[in-house]
């Protein structure tokens, strides 16, 4: 029961810069054992600017296990087949900005779970954009 | 223009049908379609336990796009980095885990801050940015 995430960066940024290519297989905390729990592979529709919960963490059907090994996979996939690179989706932990997908951005990211680190969106402005996301954890 | 490019291919076999995602973005710069992120840091260090450093050195510049990438190479398992910002916790990277993110350096205090457990960690990270604010001597 394998869960696997591979990344590939290039750039010619810096001359000489020859890119990465890692692979990481999800496991539990301190363990070789592999991650057993999942939300599920999930969409949400924002319409409206103002930061709302993508994942509320008390409200999980079941209660991930905190701050040990769990990870987030967001993108903004625009909406409708339409991709605006110029406008972007702020994600936040608790409130605190992480960072801003623009549109076909995504981020992978490790979590701590307990319940005030709820992950928010807050959209740049109203027109309609599309989060999709997975978050994988360990069961409390 | 300058051109980066990140991929990811997440697959899962937690569900009855397997899950496979791919994607795919160029990194551009904060608010545009036609202009890419033209400066980057790139680097690999010792961290070693009792402290929490700042990943970062110099502060990318506030509003603008950025990226952050980060692996732990501690080849433990048992290892891990504890990661901030701005004194949030975002989460753990134990050994063997990557993170990308875009991270958002709104003010001094958005430093991205890592904390080591378990032995001495050794973290590769990639900043892409658009601009930072340089120290002067």
């Amino acid at each position: 029961m394998a869960t696997t995430a591979t990344i590939s960066i290039s750039s010619d940024i810096a001359p000489g810069f020859g890119g990465i290519s890692e692979s990481m297989t999800l496991t539990q905390a301190g363990s070789l054992v592999d991650i057993d729990s999942t939300t599920g592979f999930s969409i949400r529709k924002l319409s409206a600017t103002g930061a709302v919960d993508l994942v509320t963490m008390a409200n999980e059907l079941v209660e991930p296990k905190d701050s040990v090994a769990a990870k987030i996979y967001i993108r903004n996939i625009g909406y409708r087949d339409v991709i605006d690179k110029s406008v972007g989706v702020t994600i936040g932990i608790n409130a605190e900005p992480i960072g801003k997908l623009y549109g076909g951005d995504w981020l992978m990211m490790p979590l701590t779970c307990i319940d005030a680190d709820d992950i928010t969106v807050n959209p740049e402005n109203d027109n309609t954009v599309v989060i999709e996301y997975v978050l994988f954890y360990e069961e409390a | 223009m300058a051109t980066t490019t990140a991929a990811v291919t997440l697959t899962s076999d937690l569900m009855s049908t397997n899950m496979s995602v791919s994607a795919t973005t160029t990194c551009m710069k904060a608010g545009t379609t036609a202009d890419g992120l033209d400066q980057m840091e790139y680097g690999y260090v010792d961290l070693p336990t009792g402290d929490e450093y700042d990943l970062i050195a110099t502060t990318p510049t506030a509003s603008k796009a950025s990226k952050l990438y980060i692996k732990n190479h501690s080849t433990d398992e048992t290892y891990f980095i504890a990661i901030t910002q701005n004194s949030q916790a975002i989460g753990k990277l134990y050994g063997g885990d990557w993170m990308f993110i875009p991270a958002d350096f709104h003010d001094a205090a958005g430093d991205i801050a890592i904390t080591a457990n378990g032995g001495i960690n050794k973290i590769c990270y990639a900043l892409f940015h658009e601009g930072t604010a340089l120290v002067t001597t």
